[in-house]
């Protein structure tokens, strides 16, 4: 799973401090996310996309590899 | 109040209330240290309602995860330790044998709530019912 969310980010000048209050997370869960060390849950993942009003596969991509069934 | 804020003022008090102790106890005024325990928890405790986030989903899980490695290892190590003790400290160490006893209840009583609690959170999120 890869993520937009630093480009996301950049586009509306925000801070990663500012960023983790919106979404009501800590910084460095905002770090992880943006490094892809931590997936977030779905209800966190609307919140981000919500924030950057965009959908949440705008922001997360999954690989074709962790869909197939 | 934000978290940081939060985490300093959280080590001050427990500056405080160390040193507080530690005087108290040397001058054998226990009342002191009890009453200053006491109200650094509730200085705290307060202060820790106003604080916007506490945890979030990523701590949460990451104490999910710590608290199944304890269990992973603690409880085998322990159970292992109780066997061990029971049966090759029997007749040289009985004091050793007695501690093996109290090794392995401690395990029974791990490996029980363990169950308890993984009953209680299976019904509370939905599973244990073969419905469709």
């Amino acid at each position: 799973m890869k993520n937009k969310l630093k480009m996301y980010r950049a586009t509306l000048g925000l801070t990663q401090e500012a960023l983790a209050d919106k979404i009501g997370v800590t910084r460095q869960t905002v770090i992880a996310i943006e490094s892809d060390k931590y997936l977030p849950s779905l209800g966190l993942a609307f919140k981000i996309a919500r924030v950057f009003h965009v959908g949440v596969e705008d922001v997360f991509i999954v690989d074709g590899k962790e869909v197939s069934i | 109040m934000n978290l940081k804020k939060y985490k300093q003022l959280r080590a001050a008090v427990a500056f405080f209330v160390a040193a507080l102790v530690s005087m108290s106890v040397a001058s054998k005024t226990y009342l002191l240290a009890f009453s200053a325990v006491v109200t650094g928890m509730i200085f705290l405790t307060f202060v820790r309602s106003k604080v916007k986030i506490i945890i979030d989903e990523r701590e949460k899980t990451m104490r999910e995860k710590a608290a199944q490695m304890t269990y992973a290892i603690f409880t085998p190590t322990i159970g292992f330790g109780a066997l061990f003790l029971t049966m090759f400290a029997r007749d040289e160490y009985p004091f050793l044998q007695s501690l093996g006893i109290v090794f392995s209840y401690l395990t029974l009583f791990l490996i029980t709530l363990y169950s308890i609690s993984f009953f209680i959170l299976s019904r509370q999120m939905g599973g244990g019912s073969d419905e469709e």
